[in-house]
């Protein structure tokens, strides 16, 4: 079909639209679409963001009615909106739209009835969202192929939306890949990974390839290395069976950290198009060096807090790591020889998640101790951009400046962007950013099969090493910042973390 | 907080940094204060009455687009010159730190209005552009205001009061060949009616070499420029179409939009509770327009600092 060029689009003012179209929800009464879909779904009803004519349908084993449903879901919107006060008549039409259908996902009459409820909406337009256990994902996306919902008549179309974990490690990523593409085309293929719709990822493109001034500094020659760190201070939250089988490698590194890596690091694309940043992403996970087995003990360290194998639903001799940390090095002109130190872990001393980009020293150590330097040391600090990715976005630079009086006496100071305070405006969602991508078609900040493929070859020796031997767990306190390996991987190519 | 002083740019200057070392003592125990500044925001009000509004208006719109605001307003009959200097301050919710604007008010005597230009250039904040609004009807004529022209990136008018359309729209033509950046708040108020109408594209309600005719209605005695902006935007975006602008028996303003094909036809009708009713084409629903109030309006001209392109086609055709 021919898409016509709308004459009247004014990009500039208008906000993107939203076509008409049907949200199919698996798990639709699970955590996830209690927490941010819904919350999500309302919040762009609130912005006047959704058309005029769009319908959601939930699915879960539950059995209800579509009243009861609705009643569930204005509870979770009510208790999970992050901001904004329940507006009961926007709620009122916006549960006009929400629909419910029980079901089990292993039986294909779900399907059938299914695509009776699609069908009564009016909707010609499908976006399927499994929000389920990783383990139905295949059997889901079967249950839609063969009742034939995945087959769009003319000038619609259909597509998937997948949450993480995309597999569990290569071979499974690649069997679930094949599976869904049976189904669906790649390009119909939405792999979310929340942390790229955070503002403050997509800022490091802006910051990076709006301005003039990072650019010709972020390579080999200026920067020293690159920190990227996720940590939280809570523990498993109830969440102990899924989790002692993902642990922080699977559940952070292998996907959100390595994807805010290849952001970091990624060559420039020609055009911000879906494809051509994505292609960017791709080719820099593919560049990052695949450590040998003998490496892995160098560049690795795999930690456990103390107190985890007491958490409920936890084997009392479980191998989890709930903390890891890993070098890795990137094989290309620009990045050769600059370690990117990516660490995750749970029970760590606070919630932060942020990118350090330590710059090297100024050359000459002109102001000597007067660089705000300790006693006896000579050198100067270090410069350090850091992106803040929560608990509150911003970017800030850290560098030296005079302190006011007689004499030489530098101090560090911070320059500090804020996204709360520059933009009054508030920052859409990660997931509302999303939802509207997936229902518009554009795929810039889902990750691609090759991206998910790439990512899992980086981490796949570290696996392998960790589940062929036996870890001396726990080996970190609560409330530190992660056992004392990690520093010395970190020590050892003469660097140290910032714990601040 | 303000303080009285006569105009002497360096020394405005001067009070404005005392007065943020002074914020930054007072607020020490909650963090200090953080400055904000994207650009310098002139207001050109009409009287002493009308700058207490703007001072409001300007408030609200600082949480967004932060800048050093300097609001000029006519006082007295000589050539004399005014200025206070104040700040206005917020506490994002959950935060203990107050973030800060500054801002400069000028009273001018009528023939000291022709001075202000001069005294501008340096209160300017350096390096970050400087909107000019201009408010009421009489802006959008030759006058006083026009050596401030040069000095701004972009020019914000509001010719909702205008009596004569097809002036003001001239006037803003003309300013547009010398190269200056307008805007008009009365085309701002179309956006919503805009997206109403590109949405009905989108989903196809309607195909673009369909449409054979378009009718925009007014209400009031004269034509408006909202209905010659709306009736230009359609001409631009669909040339073969015969537009016509009639008048309506309904409140001054934009009354309705009617699209006819060769078979059908679809109406898009200004209702109440700030609604307007699509109808026709297979189609009949309401649709909310979004807040008109004069800081909505602001915040999305402000949101432009660029190249308009719509709006600068609807106004040239």
């Amino acid at each position: 079909m021919t898409e016509v060029r709308n004459p009247f689009a004014d990009p500039l003012r208008f906000e993107r639209r939203v076509p008409e179209c049907a949200i199919v929800i698996f798990g639709a009464a699970g955590d996830l679409a209690k927490r941010k879909l819904l919350p999500a779904l309302y919040r762009l009803a609130y912005d006047r963001r959704l058309p005029a004519s769009f319908a959601i349908v939930g699915n879960s084993r539950t059995p209800m009615s579509d009243e009861d449903y609705r009643e569930r879901m204005r509870e979770a919107v009510k208790q999970f909106s992050e901001d904004g006060d329940f507006d009961e008549e926007l709620w009122k039409r916006f549960a006009a739209n929400l629909h419910y259908v029980a079901g089990d996902v292993k039986d294909p009459q779900l399907y059938l009835s299914l695509k009776e409820k699609v069908t009564a909406t009016g909707q010609a337009n499908i976006l399927f969202y499994l929000s389920t256990q990783p383990s139905y994902y295949t059997v889901i996306v079967d249950g839609i192929g063969h009742s034939h919902m995945a087959a769009a008549p003319d000038g619609a179309w259909r597509r998937l939306i997948v949450e993480k974990p995309f597999g569990h490690d290569l071979g499974s990523a690649k069997e679930l890949n094949s599976r869904i593409h049976a189904v669906f085309r790649e390009e119909d293929t939405y792999r979310i990974d929340h942390y790229l719709g955070k503002e403050t990822v997509q800022n490091i493109l802006a910051l990076r390839f709006g301005n003039g001034i990072f650019e010709p500094l972020w390579n080999r020659r200026y920067i020293n290395h690159v920190q990227i760190t996720a940590a939280e201070s809570i523990g498993v939250e109830g969440r102990g069976g899924y989790y002692q089988e993902a642990g922080a490698l699977r559940d952070m590194i292998q996907n959100h950290l390595l994807q805010v890596m290849a952001t970091v690091a990624m060559e420039p694309s020609a055009v911000f198009e879906p494809d051509a940043v994505r292609d960017e992403r791709a080719k820099l996970l593919r560049s990052i060096k695949i450590m040998r087995p003998e490496e892995v003990d160098q560049y690795a360290v795999a930690g456990q807090y103390k107190g985890f194998r007491q958490e409920p639903g936890v084997n009392p001799d479980a191998q989890t790591d709930t903390y890891a940390a890993g070098t890795f090095f990137v094989d290309n002109w620009r990045w050769a020889g600059v370690p990117f130190f990516i660490r995750s872990g749970k029970k760590l001393p606070k919630r932060v998640t942020d990118i350090a980009i330590q710059f090297n020293q100024a050359p000459l150590a002109l102001f000597g101790k007067a660089a705000g330097a300790g006693d006896g040391e000579q050198k100067a600090r270090p410069n350090l951009l850091i992106l803040r990715i929560q608990p509150e976005e911003g970017i800030s630079l850290l560098f030296l400046s005079k302190e006011p009086g007689s004499g030489m006496r530098l101090r560090p100071v911070s320059m500090d962007f804020n996204y709360g305070t520059s933009f009054g405006e508030r920052s859409p969602s990660a997931y509302e950013t999303l939802l509207v991508d997936a229902m518009v078609g554009d795929a810039t900040l889902y990750t691609r099969q090759d991206m998910v493929e790439a990512s899992w070859t980086v981490i796949q020796p570290i696996l392998e090493n960790w589940n062929n031997r036996r870890f001396d767990f726990p080996n970190y306190d609560a409330g530190t910042w992660g056992p004392a390996e990690a520093d010395t991987m970190i020590a050892k190519l003469s660097r140290q973390w910032r714990n601040s | 907080m303000g303080t009285a002083t006569t105009i002497q740019p360096e020394r405005i200057l001067k009070d404005l940094q005392q007065l943020w070392a002074q914020m930054a003592v007072d607020q020490a125990d909650a963090g200090g204060v953080l400055r904000a500044c994207a650009m310098t925001l002139v207001v050109v009000a009409e009287n002493a009455a009308d700058a207490e509004r703007v001072r409001q208006t300007v408030g609200v719109l600082m949480h967004n687009h932060p800048s050093r605001a300097v609001i000029l307003h006519p006082g007295g009959s000589g050539a004399e010159l005014d200025a206070r200097i104040f700040a206005e301050c917020w506490k994002p919710f959950g935060k203990t730190q107050q973030i800060c604007s500054e801002g400069i008010e000028i009273t001018a005597g009528q023939s000291g209005f022709s001075e202000v230009a001069k005294f501008l250039v340096p209160l300017r904040v350096p390096d970050l552009p400087v909107v000019l609004w201009c408010r009421g009807a009489a802006a959008l004529e030759p006058g006083p205001l026009e050596p401030l022209f040069p000095l701004a990136d972009k020019i914000i008018f509001d010719s909702s009061q205008v009596t004569d359309a097809d002036s003001a729209l001239q006037f803003l033509r003309r300013l547009r060949g010398h190269g200056r950046r307008v805007a008009d708040l009365h085309w701002t108020r179309l956006t919503g009616w805009r997206e109403v109408l590109a949405h009905l594209f989108d989903d196809q309600a309607l195909q673009p070499a369909e449409v054979k005719g378009a009718q925009v209605k007014f209400g009031g005695s004269s034509v408006t420029t909202c209905a010659r902006y709306f009736a230009a935007w359609i001409r631009t975006a669909l040339p073969a179409a015969r537009v016509t602008i009639e008048s309506a028996e309904a409140p001054r303003g934009l009354h309705s939009v009617k699209l006819s094909t060769s078979s059908d036809s679809l109406t898009i009708t200004l209702g109440s509770d700030h609604c307007v009713e699509v109808l026709g084409c297979g189609r009949h629903y309401r649709s909310m327009l979004p807040s008109s109030s004069e800081e909505a309006l602001m915040q999305e001209e402000l949101g432009i600092l660029g190249p308009d392109p719509v709006y600068e086609r609807a106004l040239s055709a």
